[in-house]
Formats: structure tokens, sequence, C-alpha cells
């Protein structure tokens, strides 16, 4: 058993300020409806959808951040409405939003989280020890969080991330904002833990990603997934095999459903 | 239980390595109110012993000898020489030229002597101050000779001098040195320390709460297998003991200042009144306030967005908590009702004067440990609540 996300539907309820800013009068909106796929070891999984579709929401179901308000997503057999500490220990959360504390050093923050984990030490300083040498932390690690640059700041987030050597990797926007020798480095690691076993989901806006990384894709689109399948699956549907097309006339069918 | 620890450990480590946070939490608070107090205390002895080394400018004419010299006991002055007008000498008073001007009918002293039913009576006109602080001191000095001086004369006059007391006054005063010390102690204290353990933690609860919202670290703490109990519970008592460190830093700042501050009043309080158990009890219910206020705290910033919104949110709880210290520190006697000690931050306060001045009852310190612990374990049940739901942790 892998990653499985059945069915999943998910519903916000918006606030009055969150109205103002997006001219609407809608109470609640579905962010994500009736969603379901499969995400396999070895593999690497690609959601490509415009902003707004429901990527991040997706992916936080899968990591427990949110509560799905019907269907459920099963991690390695475990629920994660029933289990979600069970999920926990098997899964990485990667965002290019997520921050470090400005104040401790990587150091220090992979230690916290190594714990967090219940790593035992011995485990943790080896493993501590090559993914810093892999991101070319180490010659950061006593750093200030605060005074590193910006790739190193997201290196450094992805190694804590992954402490407890997970076997399954969620990445919302990999490359996101990184400049092109951090976003190499990124996409390789990430094929390297492929290589290596791990169930992988990405999602992403941007098309060259899905192309180079990705093994399955599925294009979601205002919450719903359109199709999903093999890459070359996906793109058989376009004449010219050519995955852009294939997106694009997803996109225009739904109405242009950019929203954001 | 173990990841309560791993958080715990973390947040203490963040503010005891960070120099501006210690700075600003352990060392300010105290050194500011030894400051203030020493200052206040160094203000208040300079203008007393000033006004004893004070030469007062005092102008008198036809001033009896005698009154000359029971002035001179009690008031240093210098007498002006000269002549002036009454004109002349109002706008020196009033200017603060001079301290003091007597003018005395010409014989004064004669004419009370020769003094017979229905004769004239002799004149004196005074000019003082009230506004300057000499003037004022030399007017009051100059009254005080002037009733021992009326006092003697209605006694001559009387036929019998017993007849100068209608009746017999015998006072005794059974002062206690001990509850004069305690009252002035039970005054101050309570409401300061309150403050201070709000100061304490709000400088470090909305950091380390809405802190982690608003810079988007909380769900890197969030997707670990940590339980939200513990994530709660570790914040809170991290909080907690960075807090109470805080306000015993204000608190040795209280203790060391006092000294300074009541070195020329009439009592000078001495911690050496209290007994072991009283220290004890004041221990027992900081601790537990400590434990209540982080709580609120960390509820609010857990709520808020942002540490600025925390803040603001805070903010009037913290003058809720003052004002409630304030009106204490006016100082009733401790109120002994069994129904005020439920009520969180009153009970406390009303409690601590209690003790310091000896008045307290077990069954209300009781219910007010009993209380702060109850609310706080409330509160930190919701505070676990709160981090499980995506609503607070992941509003827009
Ligand atoms: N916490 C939230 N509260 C209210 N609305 C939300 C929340 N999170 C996402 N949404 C809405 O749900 C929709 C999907 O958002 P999201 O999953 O972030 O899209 P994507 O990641 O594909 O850009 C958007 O319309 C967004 O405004
Ligand atoms: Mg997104």
């Amino acid at each position: 058993m892998d990653l499985e996300v059945r069915n999943l539907r998910k519903t916000f309820n918006l606030s009055r300020k969150q109205r103002r800013i997006e001219h609407t009068d809608e109470k609640r909106r579905v962010a994500v409806r009736g969603l379901s796929f499969e995400a396999k070891r070895g593999e690497i999984y690609g959601l490509l959808g415009p902003n707004g579709a429901g990527k991040t929401t997706t992916l936080r179901c899968i990591s427990t951040l949110i509560k799905p308000d019907e269907g459920d997503v099963f991690v390695d057999g475990k629920s994660v409405l029933k289990d979600s500490m069970g999920v926990r220990k098997n899964i990485a959360f990667l965002t290019n939003e997520l921050k470090l504390d400005d104040f401790f050093t990587p150091n220090y923050l992979y230690d916290y989280f190594s714990r967090l984990h219940g790593v035992d030490e011995k485990t943790a300083e080896k493993r501590k020890k090559e993914l810093f040498k892999r991101f070319g932390v180490d010659k950061f690690a006593e750093v200030k969080v605060a005074d590193l640059s910006s790739g190193m700041k997201q290196k450094t987030s992805i190694a804590i991330s992954l402490v407890h050597d997970p076997d399954f990797i969620i990445f919302d926007e990999p490359t996101n904002g990184l400049d092109v020798l951090t976003a190499k480095t990124v996409v390789d690691y990430l094929l390297e833990l492929k290589e290596s076993g791990k169930a992988i989901i990405v999602s992403t806006h941007i098309l060259s990603v899905v192309e180079k990384l990705c093994d399955k894709v599925g294009i979601i689109i205002d919450g719903e997934l359109k199709v999903s399948g093999t890459l070359q699956e996906v793109k058989a549907k376009d004449a010219k095999q050519d995955l852009e097309n294939v997106f694009f006339s997803l996109v225009e069918e739904s109405g242009g459903a950019d929203r954001a | 239980m173990r990841n309560m620890w791993v958080i715990f450990k973390k947040e203490l480590f963040r503010v005891l390595t960070d120099k501006r946070l210690v700075l600003t939490v352990f060392i300010l608070p105290g050194l500011s109110i030894f400051l203030i107090y020493s200052i206040m205390g160094e203000v208040i002895g300079r203008q007393m012993t000033e006004d004893e080394i004070y030469t007062h400018t005092v102008y008198a004419k036809n001033m009896p000898e005698s009154i000359k010299h029971s002035l001179e006991e009690r008031l240093t002055f210098e007498l002006m020489e000269g002549e002036y007008d009454k004109d002349t000498l109002e706008e020196m008073v009033r200017e603060e030229e001079v301290e003091l001007a007597l003018f005395f009918e010409e014989d004064f002293e004669d004419k009370i002597e020769a003094y017979q039913a229905g004769s004239p009576i002799p004149e004196l006109i005074v000019y003082y101050n009230q506004g300057h602080q000499h003037s004022s001191t030399a007017y009051n000095q100059f009254m005080g000779v002037m009733n021992a001086y009326h006092e003697s004369i209605i006694r001559d006059r009387l036929a019998d001098p017993d007849d100068y007391h209608p009746y017999l006054m015998t006072s005794e005063n059974f002062l206690d040195e001990r509850t004069v010390a305690a009252r002035g102690i039970a005054m101050l204290m309570p409401m300061l320390v309150i403050i201070f353990l709000f100061v304490g933690a709000m400088s470090i609860g909305p950091d380390a709460i809405a802190g982690e919202k608003e810079r988007g670290t909380i769900a890197s703490l969030l997707v670990t297998p940590t339980k939200r109990r513990d994530i709660a519970l570790g914040k809170v008592s991290s909080i907690a003991v960075l807090s109470f460190l805080s306000a015993i830093s204000s608190f040795a700042g209280i203790l060391l200042s006092l000294p300074r501050l009541m070195q020329f009043g009439e009592e000078m309080p001495d911690m050496g009144i209290y007994r072991i158990v009283d220290f004890v009890a004041v221990f027992a219910v900081l601790l537990t306030t400590v434990i209540f206020i982080v709580s609120l705290i960390s509820i609010i910033s857990t709520y808020s967005k942002t540490i600025k919104e925390a803040n603001a949110m805070i903010m009037p709880f913290y003058f809720i908590a003052m004002i409630i210290g304030i009106l204490n520190s006016f100082g009733a006697e401790p109120n002994q009702s069994l129904w005020v000690h439920f009520f969180p931050i009153y009970a406390p306060i009303n409690a601590l004067s209690g003790i310091l001045m000896f008045e307290y009852s077990v069954i209300n310190l009781v219910i007010t440990l009993l209380m702060n612990l109850v609310y706080s374990g409330l509160m930190v049940y919701a505070l676990n609540k709160m981090f499980d739901s995506e609503k607070v942790m992941f509003t827009r």
C-alpha cells in the first residue's frame, strides 16, 4: 500500500476580510471537490494546476495539517483522519513558504526536529552529516538562519524536513522562488529520493517542472482532477504530444479558472 | 511527554541565549525598578536634609527676645538688617527672596503682660508663601513657637493654673512595628509583582506562539508526530518559567531598593518580620498566578495571527490587572469573604496583601491557589484544542 487520495473534498468558510480582498459575496468556497489519485513508491506524482486550483489544500490534507470534509487519504494504509499521528511519522511536508526560525542555526534546528520525530541520537548525527553535506549546509551549520542566503535557507529547510527519513514526501511548489542553481539541486535531489524508493508528490503551476520531474501527472483545475495518468498518457491527449496544449485546452474548457 | 521537554528546552534556549531578550526580560525590569526607587528615596532624603541645613531669611520687626530664642531652636534662619515697609516685604515674600516676614506691634510683650480685661490687644502680622517649600517650613516652625507661647500666656492669666485643663487625657500607643512595616510592603508589592508578571509574560508569549504563526514556522512543528497537548504544555511551561524569572528580577529590584526608598520614612520595612510559611504562601500564590497569566496570554497569542495583534488583545487584560492592583494598593483591608476568592487576578492580589499583612485564612488561600490551577488547566485544555484546529492555525 502506498499513498491513496480517495474522494477528497474540502470547503473553507471565507472570512469577511477575504471576501473583501477577493471581491466576492460567497461565504463558502469549495477548494477541492472529490479528488482521487494514487502515488507509488519509486515514482513522482505531479499535481499541475493554475493558482487557486486547490493544490496546496490537497497537499495540506495529505500532510494532516487540515482535515478533509469528505473522503480520506491513506498513507501506507493509515488514514489521515483516524491515525494522523501514524501518518506524521512517515511523511514530510515541504513548501517554498516553509520558514525557519531566524534565531536558530541549522545545526540546532536539525537536532530539534530530530528529537521531535524521536530519531535516536546516533542515527540523527549520521544522517545530519549526510544531508548537510549533500546540500552544502555543513559550512553554514553554525550560522543563524537569519544570516543565510535564501537558497541556503531552502536547502536547510529541506534537510530539516527529512530528519526522520520518511517514505512519503510532499512538496508544494518545489522550485518556486528559487534561483536556478538551488532549483537544480532540489530537482536532482527529488530524483535521487525517487530512485531510493520514496513516494513523492509535488504540486506546481510550471509545466517544465512536470516534464523534468514527474512520472505521473494530474491536472487540477478549480478543485477537480481533469486528467490523471503517466506523463505519456496525459500527453497523448494532444495530437502533438504537447503537455502545454493539453493543459491550456483543459483550462479553457473550464472557463479560464484562474481566480488569484 | 518527551516532546513537551524538547519544546520547553528550545523556548528556553531561544530566550536565554538572546542578549537583547535577556536584557529586556531579566535585567531591565529589576534594574529600572531599583533605579526608580533609589532615585525617589534619594530625592525625598535630599529634601529633608536640605530643610535642616537651609538658612531661612526672616524679616522681623519688634520681635521679642523670648520668641526669637524659641524660634532659633526650631529653625535655622538669618534676620534681615534694616527696616522695610509692608508692601516691599509682600513683594519679597512673593518673589521668594524672604521666607517669612513678622510684624510685631511695638512693645508686644509688655502690652501682653499689662493686659486687663477690655484693654486693646497687640497685633502680629505674618507674611509667608505656602507655595514655596522653605517659606512653608519656616511658617510651620514659627506657628509651633507661637502655639506654645500662646498656651503659656493663657495659663498665666488663669487664677488657678489647673483651670487650664478642662479634662485629663492619657493616651498610649500600642503600635506594633510589625504591622506598620507589613502594611507598607503589602501596599506596594502585590501590584508591582502582578504588573511585572504580566510584562514578563507579554514580552515572551506573543513571540513564542503568534510569532510562529506569523513567521510560518508553526506548520513545521504541526507536521511532526507531536501531540498537541505537548505543544501546548511545552509552550506554556517555558513561558511560565521565563516570566517567573522575570518577575523575580523585578522582585529583587523592589527588595534591594526598599531600604533606599524608606530610609527617611518612619518605619523601615524589614523582611525579617515574615515567617517561612509566609514566604512559602507568597511563593505558591505567585507560582500559580504566573501559570494563570501565562495560560491566558498563550490563548490570546494562539488565537492571534500576528505578534502585534496578540499584544493589542492582551492590553485590556493588562489594564484590568493593573487597575485591580492599584485599587488594592490604596490599601483597604484584604477582602475576607469567601466568594471573591473565585475571581482570577483579584483573588491572588488580595491573597498576597492578606499574607503580607498576616490576615489571611487558609481556606481562602487554598481556594485562590486551586482556582488559579483550575482556570489554567481549562485554558491549557482549550489551547490543546486550538493547536489542533485548522481554523485557528491556518485562517487567512
Ligand atoms: N484557509 C483558507 N481559508 C479560506 N480559503 C482558502 C483557504 N485556503 C485556501 N483557500 C481557497 O481555496 C482555493 C484553493 O487554494 P489553494 O489550495 O491554496 O490553491 P493553489 O495552491 O492551487 O494555488 C482558493 O480559492 C483559496 O482562496
Ligand atoms: Mg498553492
